[in-house]
């Protein structure tokens, strides 16, 4: 190890109430700001498209809550028939709240032997899929979604009106399924009384992502004169649209993120200035018997390093945690954002810490050095 | 002897308000390699400025200070740092002590910035302990050890790096007597089996007199029966 690392940690050491206090300061404001990257970064992975997103979602036009969107499930056959089309599932809604809320409850309705064939990413890991097969009050509780609530396979739960019996518990590739549970689509639509035939959209898969725009507007196309018009968009596209009070909600989280930066930058400039200006007189001695300046400035760069690094350590591990633990979901107008910790987010994190503290160390490591040594040594 | 340190009218002036203070007026000192100079005088007669001047720790106004060949007076700020880390031992006061660190690792403290191995520095550190006596204190921090032996470890930190150059700020002024005669033999062992030259300022008669020679400032001037001189007095 660099011996000036070693003194900058003996320094730090010195004092190891400030010390604790700082990194302690450092931590929280380092979790908020791991808190607010998580938000942005979940919510970047929900409406930013890639070449692999080749769901289109069918919903009513001008309709933003599954509530108010009823689409006649016989359109399944005519959208089945569009070219590009590959797969299509009619799935009905049922929330519990459709304005923007963290404990939202979800129902997804859907014809229960097509489920897995079209989301082949679903993986029961307790209970069965026969179980939820054979039952037609049965439901695939989504993994976070049964974590928050306490459920397991058998239990029975109420919510939105809807009485289901848990017939398993999912993982998935989709943070989404993860938060859902599944019913059967005939079930729901009783249970949730829309009636038979109605559902709240269609999902339709296309054979590859250049066709999406054009498999959307056949779509409406077809069904422009009808009823029942539609508005067909890219899933992602679709969230994005639909959930828009949540992403206002996030977006001005950036600016708790940015506080936060703020906060923690003044913290560590105040804690490492404060150690400088108590040790004047001792750095004067090492200047005395050799210490080039640059040399007393990298000890107070390390020193802020140090305490960025280790709050930042704290706080973004903890928050990675802390989201692990527990499994947030943001609801709105039944899309679900679940709020996952990101390796992205910890790597940038830390990155942040670590150029915080040095950025911080940078005025009080030029001004440990800037008087006069003789001055320091009278000092 | 040959001279270690030839200081040619020198001058050093400061402004303080609207004062202009002249601690040293035009001096002009030899030191001779090997030698034990004490320079004593009362408060403000501007000894230690010219201390601090010999161990390149301030500059001149005006004149030239020539250590060992070389003009530190032109030297920038940096290269004084370099050249102290090379030719001299400071040894202050109150020792100044890193308090978190043992006494080992304060003697080492000189060397971290060397090209030295961890071995070499080691070797270093306890031979320089060694002489001032203090190898079986070398896990006790500062805190741990009487004034006279941190005096030592800040003699220890002074010599490790092997300086032409000792400056000494009253070493004995905070030590009880005995820990003061203890530390002016070991000024003089170092003069005299290692060749080192000291320049002690000091406002105690007792240890002038351990020196080889002594020198008064008075006014930032050198004094000899009542008389202000440029130079330092011919008769020594």
């Amino acid at each position: 190890m660099s011996p000036l690392l070693t003194l900058a940690i003996k320094n730090l050491w010195r004092n190891k109430l400030r010390t604790v206090l700082t990194v302690l300061g450092v931590s929280a404001g380092m979790f908020l700001y791991a808190a607010v990257q998580t938000m942005q970064h979940s919510l970047s992975s929900a409406t930013e498209m890639n070449a692999n997103d080749t769901t289109l979602v069918v919903y009513r036009e001008n309709r933003f809550c599954p509530s108010t969107s009823r689409l006649p499930e016989h359109y399944l056959p005519t959208i089945e028939r569009i070219d590009g089309v590959r797969e299509v599932i009619p799935i009905q809604i049922a929330v519990n709240n459709c304005g923007a809320s963290l404990d939202v409850i979800t129902f997804r309705g859907v014809p229960a032997d097509s489920l897995q064939k079209y989301n082949p990413a679903i993986n029961v890991i307790a209970g069965s899929y026969d179980d939820f097969l054979n039952r037609s009050d049965a439901a695939l509780v989504g993994r976070n979604f049964a974590q928050r609530r306490g459920l397991s396979p058998g239990d029975k739960f109420e919510a939105v009106g809807v009485n289901v019996s848990v017939a398993g518990i999912i993982s998935s590739d989709s943070a989404t399924d993860e938060n859902v549970a599944y019913v059967h689509l005939a079930f729901l639509q009783q249970a949730s009384r829309v009636g038979l035939g109605v559902v709240t959209q269609f999902n339709v898969k296309v054979d590859s992502a250049g066709q999406l725009d054009r498999v959307a507007s056949e779509i409406d196309e077809t069904f422009s004169s009808d009823q029942q018009p539609t508005n067909t968009r890219p899933e992602k596209a679709f969230f994005a649209e639909t959930a828009r009070q949540m992403i206002e909600l996030i977006s001005f989280t950036r600016w708790l993120g940015l506080g936060a930066v703020v906060a923690v930058l003044g913290l560590v400039a105040n804690a490492v200035l404060l150690i400088v200006r108590g040790r004047v007189k001792e750095t004067a001695i090492l200047q005395t018997i050799g210490f080039s300046r640059l040399a007393i400035a990298t000890i107070v760069l390390f020193e802020g390093l140090l305490l960025g690094l280790a709050g930042g350590f704290i706080g973004v591990f903890g928050a990675a945690i802390f989201f692990k633990m527990q499994s947030f979901t943001l609801g709105n107008e039944g899309q679900t954002l679940a709020l996952i910790p990101s390796a992205n987010v910890v790597v940038s994190g830390l990155l942040v810490a670590i150029v915080l503290g040095l950025l911080a160390s940078v005025y009080p490591a030029w001004k440990a050095t800037s008087k006069p040594l003789v001055h320091s040594l009278n000092a | 002897m040959s001279s270690l340190i030839s200081i040619q009218s020198v001058s050093k002036s400061f402004t303080k308000g609207k004062t202009v203070i002249t601690p040293l007026d035009q001096l002009t000192l030899e030191v001779a390699r090997g030698e034990f100079l004490s320079l004593m005088g009362p408060s403000g007669s501007g000894k230690t400025t010219l201390l601090n001047l010999i161990a390149g720790i301030d500059t001149p106004t005006s004149g030239e200070i020539i250590i060992n060949g070389e003009n530190i007076a032109a030297l920038s700020r940096a290269q004084l740092t370099k050249w102290r880390s090379v030719h001299v031992g400071y040894i202050f006061q109150l020792y100044h002590l890193v308090p978190i660190l043992s006494a080992y690792e304060n003697v080492e403290l000189p060397l971290l910035l060397s090209k030295m191995s961890r071995a070499e520095r080691r070797e270093k550190v306890l031979a320089a302990l060694d002489l001032v006596g203090l190898a079986d204190r070398a896990d006790h921090r500062p805190s741990e050890l009487s004034g006279g032996q941190e005096q030592r470890v800040a003699i220890a930190r002074a010599i490790v790096h092997d300086p032409d150059l000792l400056v000494a700020d009253e070493p004995t002024g905070d030590l009880d007597r005995e820990s003061a005669d203890s530390i002016l033999q070991l000024l003089n062992e170092l003069t005299e089996k290692f060749g080192k030259t000291v320049i002690m300022v000091t406002h105690d008669p007792k240890a002038s007199a351990a020196a080889h020679r002594s020198l008064q400032l008075e006014k930032g001037k050198f004094i000899e029966d009542g008389h202000l001189l440029n130079k330092q007095p011919a008769e020594q």
